[in-house]
């Protein structure tokens, strides 16, 4: 499999020639659907619509019918990384998901095979401040630098409910293991480790003011300690970080927009949400964008009010709504997920695509590049062999910035030669292990 | 918080005892045989009593017009903790899992939950019957057949006991010990899963002295609970569903089943592909689990849970889908549809939906089809109900119709309403 | 009073057994001499002088002095060098010796015991990079060395002369010392000190900092900045007593300055691009350990100048594992290419050295390296990493990895071709001092020699 990308990666290299995928159903989601082509030149969108120009040299590939959207954006998922959660402490956000990259992980194949093409690799959600998180592309081949979405906003996660309070509460996690329990135990106290880190935050931020200050008048003073934990936080103060906000019941977040109003920051983000249709106004209200599950529900309390009604809620009070995953499984099928929303509460189809691809692109700051087919922004394209929406459709092909990075055929077809190779793979290893073996025995 | 639970609404919906009716105009999907277009389906006392293009109609009959819709039997989940489990990380709400390895007495209808949230937002997507089981420990209990409407859970009984569950030891390296990392050595898991595979035939053996024991009526004899539950098991009467995810513990069951006489049905047999021909051969049915699954290995195909159904299908193995789930049990029909979109027929998707485990639960001559002296379990929809985007308009149990309204419409409703 | 009077005769009495020592002044004659930094000579002659090499050449005179080892059809080579190890150190000692225990997945070795919590129970879970968790930065492999460590008898019986040893508990886990396998008096055994300081990627666990890889990395770079502003504020303070705070003792940020390298774990291609990236972000002199993928990166590493250590023990299943669970392709091949780093890396020309990971008998070193030559290394390219290469990787290439007049005598006389399994090592020179090796010892069964399970996902 690697090798494949590899491959791929070689030519990928090569100065590229224009690419016109012709005679494909367009879902465009931010411009309607129309039936066309699409002109692709190094690596973006150039021409959309019924007819475009044809370059001579352009690679025409031959859509027949197929179903085209843009690349499924998931603003929440926790592949890719060899890390998730630093649980030890309330406020990690000297951590970073980028550090920990794993560009090897099979489930960003999968999730490719599944059309999605930009993903928020996110910290997870043990404690009410967690750690810096990363917007990637699923470049499978390329190393973790690779991956990177270039120029897209940091993120640093945020926490509520059950889960940041659960250290406080459990007195143990495993049998016979003791553990401290954690501040915070509430709902309270969550809350409060939001503010005490804003309030640190900006204390920080003055204390660097002071230093300069001093600096300028010519003191003896070496800059202040520079504090990882505190310098995400400060970037979110100066809007230069994207706050995305792990909540489920409707008084948590409420609690985080009063909060982001208070230290006048936004919340591009509110995660999961479950609880978001109750308080979909003040959402709507704060500016705030919600990021949801479509029906998971009932898997503890704080989920008991979940509804599958909830994206549709909330888009109808004008919140800007898209559906993650936040699992390897479910983030490979996330267009029927959009599905669920016409079923339930009646989208249109739509908006119920903008779900998982501008909405979530606006969420993730990347809209500019992601999200939809429209001239400028990257073709980051997945073929479906129906309508998306549908749940027979399969996805043939994905595309990012006009490099095929997944083929259903070419997948089949290379399955015997992978098994080929394990079988060689595993004799080699089993000669070995026969050759060693009688080494190894004590003499009699 | 605990009031949050005492106070789950009771919504079991027995409405009119109204029976009786004509449904008239939809196409109908019997799945036994081909559709019938603009079709006419008369229920007498929740019995299908008629089926066709024209039946004869009592006078009197209450008539539903259902002109453009579509007819399906009920849906039948054949492994759901239905009833047994509500909010799955708060203890207090679950009772799937009893203390113990040895426990075949339990029996899983008796802790159903007529109120439980799950069962109306279930049976909402055209689940009218599930299978629902304990688990845990090496027999967790007997598993129970149940309608997903009533008053009480004798109400909701189909049929009870309807398996015997039983989690097939396992050699378990991958496993990780709480706070231990890597695999566990392989001779450690080995002693351990030898240990309980001796357990289980020694229980097995217990459990037939006591059948002899029984029969010759010798004075000595004392009722005992848990080997009372194994009679039927051991008469080949109860099947034994057993759990066997991986290649060794599915053949390893199938040659256990054999060894003891036992009716075998085979559940979350993800590896079964490597197998199927032994599947076909010795006619052992299998309960899959979820389609919208990862592959097991790193190197398995990235489809590789998709085409399971195509593949069993192929090789002639019958099977039936579940969800082991309760709050996901009403995405059932999505997993056979991804199924569909990756090889298995269409017709053998739904089949495995109604008439296959209606079969391998032996109540196919009340459930699974659309055919006359079978139960009116059936749902109205406007479309094919394998597609998310398909409404379901009505539910009918036995011919009762259900009420689809559940906790989330009800507060989708309230909150829609919300200025 | 009486008690400093008995320890200055003990003192005085340790200084005359060191003259009273055995013949210091050695010719071995007529013997093929690998000299490693120039060409081989054929047939020649190798002087020992006072623990150095006083000649070498095809035609040297002998002196009237020396103890003449006639070495027809033998072989000199420079001593081994184990570029990475805990020999010496007491707490390995104790404990098993086994695989450094190193970075994330890839090494985590399977059935091993849980690391030892850098805190004690009662003790309050880390809070933060301030409470400074796993940061023994401060200890030193110089002052910790157990002359009695009954493995070092063992390594030099395999041609091992030095070793740069470690204490390798802990996230900065404390600096190394390059010590020669050999001599009576610790102090004696150390030859340049600190070598560098040995980092792990260790978790605490889920309740004390850092928890997770993504912690540990954070905590690193925070300690570094720390130990920067500490620089600085130092230096400040020194400038202005009378006006700036004192800034506090810090022992832990203390260590991190006086390294002069950095040693980081990183095996898979994964780990050492990230490495790699992270050394240069904190301007690390930076030597990566385990290499075991290198093989994939070695153009990476060339680039980045960065020199590695690859570990001999090369990943294996386990021999514990199960026998019908068949492992990924990924697994597979990682453990199949690992033996080609060698030879990849030396193509490219990359600066490695070998360390033997525990395999310090004579018939597991030979049997790892030789994995290493069938996949294409050259012997001189063998012999240069676990000699002349790991002396220049810590800068002591001046005093050691070669056969060249001044050096620290450090030679095995062997007879044959080193790596070869019939060859025998017949006598160790450290420091000048002749030893005979141990008798090869039967075949080891259990923890030592059980291969590291990788678990790569």
């Amino acid at each position: 499999m690697r090798r494949y990308a590899l491959c791929l990666l070689a030519s990928w290299a090569l100065a590229a020639p224009p690419i016109v995928i012709r005679n494909a159903n367009v879902l465009t989601v931010t411009k309607g659907r129309y039936q066309g082509s699409i002109l692709v030149r190094d690596g973006k969108i150039v021409e959309a619509g019924p007819k475009v120009t044809i370059p001579p040299d352009a690679q025409v590939i031959e859509a027949g019918g197929q179903y085209v959207m843009p690349g499924i954006v998931d603003p929440h998922s926790h592949i890719a990384t060899e890390s998730v959660n630093e649980g030890s402490v309330s406020v990690s956000s000297m951590v970073s998901v980028e550090d920990v990259l794993d560009p090897e992980d099979i489930a960003i194949y999968r999730a490719l095979a599944g059309g999605v093409t930009t993903i928020a690799v996110m910290h997870g959600s043990a404690n009410a401040v967690g750690g810096q998180c990363t917007v990637i592309k699923l470049r499978w081949g390329r190393d973790a630098r690779g991956l990177l979405f270039e120029g897209a906003p940091p993120i640093l996660k945020f926490a509520m409910g059950e889960n940041p309070k659960r250290r406080g509460s459990l007195p143990s996690l495993l049998p016979g293991v003791t553990v401290q329990p954690r501040y915070p135990a509430t709902r309270m106290g969550v809350e409060d480790v939001m503010r005490q880190a804003f309030l640190e935050a900006r204390a920080y931020r003055e204390e660097w003011r002071r230093y300069e200050e001093k600096r300028q008048r010519g003191e003896p003073a070496i800059p202040p300690r520079r504090d990882l934990r505190l310098e995400p936080l400060v970037e979110v103060l100066e809007g230069r970080r994207l706050a995305h906000v792990h909540c489920y019941r409707a008084d948590e977040i409420l609690a985080v927009l009063r909060l982001s109003q208070e230290f006048n920051f936004r919340i591009p983000a509110l995660i999961h949400v479950l609880e978001g249709y109750k308080v979909a106004r003040e959402i709507a209200a704060a500016g705030a964008g919600a990021s949801t599950f479509t029906d998971w529900w009932a898997y503890k309390v704080e989920a008991y009010d979940a509804i599958p009604y909830n994206a549709a809620l909330m888009v109808r009070k004008g919140v800007l709504v898209s559906l993650n995953s936040d699992s390897a499984e479910l983030m490979r099928h996330m267009n029927q997920e959009a599905a669920k929303t016409i079923k339930y509460g009646g989208l249109s189809e739509d908006e119920a695509l903008a779900l998982i691809t501008i909405n979530p692109a606006r969420q993730l700051g990347v809209d500019k590049r992601v999200g939809s087919i429209e001239p400028g922004k990257d073709a980051d394209l997945v073929f479906f062999d129906r309508h998306p929406l549908s749940n027979y459709a399969k996805v043939l092909r994905v595309m990012i910035e006009g490099q095929i990075y997944f083929d259903r055929d070419r997948d089949m077809s290379r399955r015997a030669e992978l098994e080929a190779r394990k079988k060689a793979l595993l004799e080699r290893a089993r000669e070995r292990e026969k050759k060693q073996a009688p080494a190894r025995r004590r003499p009699a | 918080m605990r009031e949050l639970f005492v106070c789950l609404v009771c919504v079991a919906s027995l409405a009119a005892a109204d029976n009786t009716f004509l449904l008239r105009g939809a196409t109908i999907h019997p799945v036994s045989g081909p559709e019938i277009r603009d079709g006419m389906l008369l229920v007498k006392d929740g019995v299908i009593a008629e089926v066709g293009t024209k039946v004869a109609v009592p006078r009197g009959v209450r008539v539903i017009e259902a002109r453009g819709l579509h007819v399906y039997p009920g849906l039948i989940d054949s492994g759901t903790q239905l009833g047994l489990a509500e909010i799955s990380s708060v203890r207090e709400t679950v009772d799937t899992t009893e203390i113990g390895d040895f426990n075949p007495q339990l029996r899983a209808i008796i802790a159903v939950h007529p109120a439980s949230e799950h069962i109306p937002v279930t049976r909402a997507n055209g689940i009218t019957t599930a299978v629902t089981l304990p688990s845990g420990g090496i027999i967790s209990g007997q598993g129970a057949l149940i309608h997903l409407d009533g008053w009480t859970w004798e109400q909701m009984q189909v049929q009870a006991p309807v398996c015997m569950v039983l989690q097939f030891p396992v050699i378990q390296t991958r496993q990780e010990r709480p706070g231990a990392r890597g695999p566990r050595p392989f001779s450690e898991a080995k002693r351990d899963y030898e240990r309980r595979l001796q357990q289980l035939r020694e229980f097995f053996e217990q459990a037939r002295r006591y059948q002899k024991a029984k029969l010759a009526g010798s004075p000595e004899f004392r009722t005992d609970a848990r080997m009372e539950a194994m009679l039927p098991v051991l008469e080949g009467k109860l099947p034994v569903l057993v759990h066997a995810v991986r290649e060794r513990a599915i053949r390893e069951a199938i040659a256990f089943a054999e060894s003891q006489k036992i009716r075998l049905v085979l559940a979350e047999a993800r590896e079964a592909w490597k197998v199927a021909d032994l599947l076909k051969q010795k006619n052992i049915p299998v309960i899959l689990g979820p389609t919208l699954e990862l592959p097991l290995e790193e190197d398995d195909p990235y489809d590789k849970a998709y085409t399971l159904p195509a593949e069993l299908h192929r090789a002639g193995v019958k099977f039936a889908f579940a969800s082991f789930s309760t709050s996901f049990a009403r995405n059932l029909p999505y997993q056979a549809a991804m199924a569909v979109a990756f090889g298995l027929p269409y017709e053998e998707a739904l089949k495995a939906l109604t008439l296959y485990p209606a079969q391998i639960w032996g109540v196919s001559d009340k459930l699974g089809s659309i055919e006359k002296g079978k139960w009116a379990d059936l749902i109205v929809t406007d479309g094919d109900p394998l597609e998310t985007r398909t409404q379901i308009k009505r539910v009918f149990i036995q011919g009762r119709e259900v009420d689809l309204s559940n906790k989330h419409l009800r507060l989708y409703e309230i909150y829609s309403r919300r200025p | 009073m009486r008690r400093i009077s008995r320890w200055a005769i003990m003192w005085i009495a340790a200084v005359l057994c060191v003259r009273a020592a055995p013949p210091s002044v050695f010719a071995i004659r007529g013997a093929r001499v690998v000299t490693v930094s120039g060409p081989v000579i054929e047939k020649g002659t190798v002087v020992i002088r006072d623990g150095l090499i006083a000649d070498v050449g095809a035609s040297v005179p002998i002196p009237a002095d020396a103890w003449v080892i006639e070495a027809e059809g033998l072989t000199v080579y420079p001593g081994l060098i184990d570029a990475l190890s805990s020999l010496g150190m007491p707490e390995a000692a104790a404990q098993t010796a086994g695989t450094v225990r190193a970075t994330s997945r890839s090494q985590q070795p399977a059935p091993a015991p849980a690391p030892t919590p850098p805190q004690t129970p009662e003790a309050k879970p880390a809070q933060g990079p301030e409470d400074r968790p796993s940061n023994t930065s401060w200890l030193r492999a110089a002052d910790l060395i157990t002359p009695g460590d009954s493995r070092l008898e063992t390594a030099r019986s395999a041609g091992f002369t030095a070793a740069v040893t470690f204490p390798q508990r802990g996230i900065f886990a404390g600096q190394g010392a390059v010590i020669a396998l050999g001599g009576e008096r610790a102090g004696e055994m150390v030859i340049a000190a600190p070598a560098g300081l040995y980092l792990t990627l260790t978790t605490a666990g889920f309740t004390s900092f850092p928890g997770s890889l993504m912690g540990v990395l954070a905590y690193i770079r925070q300690v570094y900045l720390d130990a920067e502003h500490y620089r600085l504020a130092k230096e400040l303070y020194a400038r202005h007593p009378a006006s700036v705070p004192r800034p506090a003792y810090d022992r832990a940020l203390e260590g991190v300055l006086e390294a002069p390298r950095v040693l980081l774990p990183a095996s898979r291609a994964v780990e050492i691009d990230r490495m790699l990236r992270f050394a240069a972000e904190l301007k690390l002199n930076a030597v990566l350990y385990g290499g075991h993928e290198a093989h994939r990166v070695a153009a990476l590493l060339k680039k980045s100048g960065v020199p590695v250590l690859v570990s001999l023990r090369w990943p294996e299943r386990s021999r514990d594992a199960d026998p019908e669970q068949v492992e990924s392709l990924r697994v597979l091949e990682f453990r199949e290419m690992a033996p080609s780093t060698p030879a990849a890396l030396a193509k490219e020309g990359v600066r490695f050295a070998f360390y033997a990971d525990g395999l310090w008998s004579q018939r597991e070193l030979v049997r790892a390296v030789r994995r290493a030559l069938e996949a294409g290394l050259s012997q001189a390219d063998a012999v240069r990493a676990f000699t002349l290469s790991a002396a220049e990787i810590y800068g002591v290439a001046d005093r050691l990895g070669s056969i060249e007049k001044g050096k620290i005598a450090n030679l095995i006389v062997t007879d044959g071709e080193l790596f070869q399994e019939k060859t025998r090592v017949k006598y160790v020179f450290v420091d000048g001092r002749k030893y005979e090796p141990l008798p090869e010892a039967p075949p080891e069964e259990g923890g030592r020699a059980e291969p590291s399970e990788e678990v790569v996902q």
